[in-house]
């Protein structure tokens, strides 16, 4: 059983407005509102770390991820591929002397024993430490990704002591790669894309990680991320967070933060527990956005009478309609099968398909056919 | 009334793939060969190819990236080629990502090339080229700078950087770029340029209009306590604050500029007089 601190038993509790100085430039918008943080450990790593971590990626000012610091958030994560490097360095020069009060993770896009060891040296000078907290393969969505000499690379760096911990971040394929990681056993921590609106699937692969005593951090949690207008404008950004702290298999999460307001915003969603009004929000998103959101689980594949690849069919229509990217929605159409680009729902008396997230599949179709074919 | 725009589409895609194919092929790098087709990213599937590094590309305004990988007995050029919503994106992007330690050669806007890698920008287009060489000792920068200029030659768009980091004042300079959005990690500051220092940080931002400026100056001062009037440009104010130090930010017309994190409020309005006198 993961040993989870649940919001609603936070250890600790903070006042935003205590702890900002007079003339800081940070927290108007929650000035005098106590703000409780959260705690939980992150599996048998041991790592106590707030239930509301700090994704740097995008991060450009290193004033946000010293007053994160400050404000008690213990989680920061980044990559070595982040702006190339830039993003470490950034991150390395924001937590000075503070580095050993926080869990400090990064990644490696190496590809071999060779280069992840020169790449974790390369993070260690960047950042400014001689360890960090966790050290991920970066983007893996296949057991066939992670080869033995990377394991032989992870393991040698712990013994080193260049890292405590080692993980893999994915962003796809979870429910194939999770259990794979979670019996071979060498891995401590994966760090998985994983918010409301995916499927079941991935939720039972984070699950049995959790109940293995595998740490499980989550990213991008807001289903689209901040720059997600259709989320924002609902106010579901907080549901949404909130949703992925109070998961009781998470144990951290790491949204992206470019300012000191967004600081402030996600660190309500450590404040209190996932309410009916912030299932109602997230409800809502979810019937907004499900006649057309395909979530890729891949239940429709081989039930289309006619063969037809749906779930392809539909993220070609997704590039045209969605992203404005019609040459590209109309190549990949028409590099399908030559039967598959003639077919025509129109010919079926009835759609076969049966999305269990309710997209509505023929309807979609017929508009892929009319629009690329 | 819905033929006439698809009608258009294979003219205008055939204009398109046509310039692409000019700039983006193997053949502009003697003795590596294309391996595979071109792939082609939008921001819906970005992530399949940069994995969480795909918001770096997402936040500066990316509208499509076509990669190539050509291949020179088992190593392999890796060539991707981002299109962005605006040239200042483009150059904003390659400012961010380019090591700070080197200086920007003459290449597009801008661009870097080292043993293993080269990026620039042109136009709206960010170029990022890689070697996977299966001896990394191999340097290969005389290839690379004679790829990125091939490329360049071929790739059209403006060729300089952003007008406005020409205002900031040179003496110290350490870096300058575009930040897609919070500068000093601000909310208000929506997007601008900064400039590092050796010691401390300069940022401009264009509003829209002087009345806008106004409202996110006035705004602005409302979060630093203690504040007080400076002179610089048409308004101003000056402030100590904990983590960006002595700041001071001012309006000229309908520009925002600024300098922070330097040790006090006096110094910053001091250096902020300097950029202010360099904005036109």
């Amino acid at each position: 059983m993961l040993p989870v601190v649940g919001a609603g038993s936070s250890l600790g509790l903070m006042n935003l407005s205590a702890q900002t100085p007079a003339g800081n430039a940070g927290s108007a918008g929650s000035a005098g509102s106590p703000v409780k943080l959260s705690y939980k450990t992150l599996g048998k790593t041991g790592l106590k770390v707030t239930t509301v971590g700090m994704g740097c990626m995008i991060t450009s000012d290193p004033s946000v991820v010293a007053r994160a610091v400050d404000l008690g958030i213990t989680y920061f994560d980044t990559a070595r591929g982040y702006q190339h490097g830039n993003n470490e360095r950034m991150v390395g020069a924001a937590l000075g002397s503070k580095r050993k009060q926080v869990v400090l993770s990064t990644k490696t896009e190496a590809r071999d024993k060779a280069g992840l060891l020169a790449q974790l040296d390369t993070s260690l000078s960047e950042l400014k430490t001689d360890y960090v907290d966790i050290w991920y393969l970066h983007g893996k969505s296949s057991p066939a990704d992670i080869h033995d000499d990377m394991i032989e690379a992870l393991q040698l760096a712990k013994q080193q002591g260049k890292a405590r911990f080692v993980g893999v971040s994915t962003h796809s394929n979870q429910p194939q790669l999770i259990p794979w990681m979670v019996q071979k056993g060498v891995f401590d921590v994966v760090l998985s894309a994983f918010n409301f609106s995916m499927d079941p699937a991935v939720e039972q692969a984070i699950d049995a990680a959790a109940k293995a005593g595998m740490g499980v951090v989550a990213m991008k949690v807001m289903a689209g991320g901040p720059r997600n207008q259709k989320l924002a404008q609902q106010g579901a950004m907080l549901a949404a967070l909130k949703w992925v702290t109070n998961h009781p298999s998470v144990a951290t999460t790491v949204p992206s933060m470019t300012d000191m307001d967004q600081l402030d915003e996600n660190l309500k969603a450590m404040a209190g527990p996932l309410t009916a009004d912030d299932h109602k929000v997230l409800a809502a998103h979810l019937e907004i956005i499900k006649p057309e959101y395909c979530r890729m689980c891949g239940k429709c594949e081989g039930t289309c009478a006619q063969g037809l690849p749906v779930a392809d069919v539909l993220r070609f229509l997704t590039y045209a309609d969605r992203y404005g990217e019609f040459a590209l929605g109309r190549e990949r159409y028409l590099q399908m099968a030559s039967e598959h680009v003639a077919a025509r729902c129109g010919d079926c008396a009835e759609c076969t398909v049966k999305c269990p997230y309710g997209v509505e599949v023929s309807k979609q179709m017929a508009r892929a056919q009319e629009l690329l074919a | 009334m819905r033929v006439a725009p698809l009608a258009l589409v294979p003219i205008l895609l055939a204009a398109g793939m046509a310039r692409a194919q000019d700039y983006l092929s193997c053949q502009l790098a003697p003795g590596w060969t294309q391996s595979e087709p071109i792939h082609q990213y939008t921001a819906d599937n970005l992530y399949d190819y940069k994995d969480g590094g795909a918001e770096g590309y997402l936040i500066y305004g990316f509208a499509g990236m076509k990669s190539l990988n050509c291949k020179s007995g088992e190593n392999t050029l890796t060539i991707d080629v981002s299109e962005m919503n605006d040239a200042d994106a483009a150059y904003g992007i390659f400012a961010t990502n380019r090591d700070p330690r080197l200086p920007i050669a003459k290449i597009g806007m801008g661009g870097q090339v080292q043993p293993q890698s080269a990026s620039f920008a042109k136009g709206k287009y960010y170029v990022e080229i890689v070697v996977a060489a299966t001896d990394p000792n191999i340097v290969h920068t005389a290839e690379l700078q004679a790829l990125v200029n091939r490329m360049a030659q071929r790739m059209e768009g403006r060729e300089t950087p952003p007008e406005a980091l020409a205002w900031f004042p040179q003496e110290n300079l350490t870096s300058a770029g575009l930040v897609p959005e919070s500068v000093l990690g601000l909310k208000q500051l929506k997007r601008g340029y900064v400039a590092k220092y050796t010691q401390g940080q300069a940022f401009i931002v264009l509003e829209d209009s002087a009345e806008s400026a106004a409202a996110v100056l006035k705004e602005l001062r409302a979060r630093f306590d203690g504040a007080s009037d400076a002179k610089v440009g048409d308004e101003a104010f000056q402030a100590k604050a904990q983590y960006l130090d002595g700041i001071c930010i001012f309006r000229k017309g309908r520009t925002l500029g600024g300098y922070a994190n330097l040790p006090t409020a006096q110094e910053a309005a001091s250096q902020a007089v300097k950029l202010a006198a360099r904005i036109p």
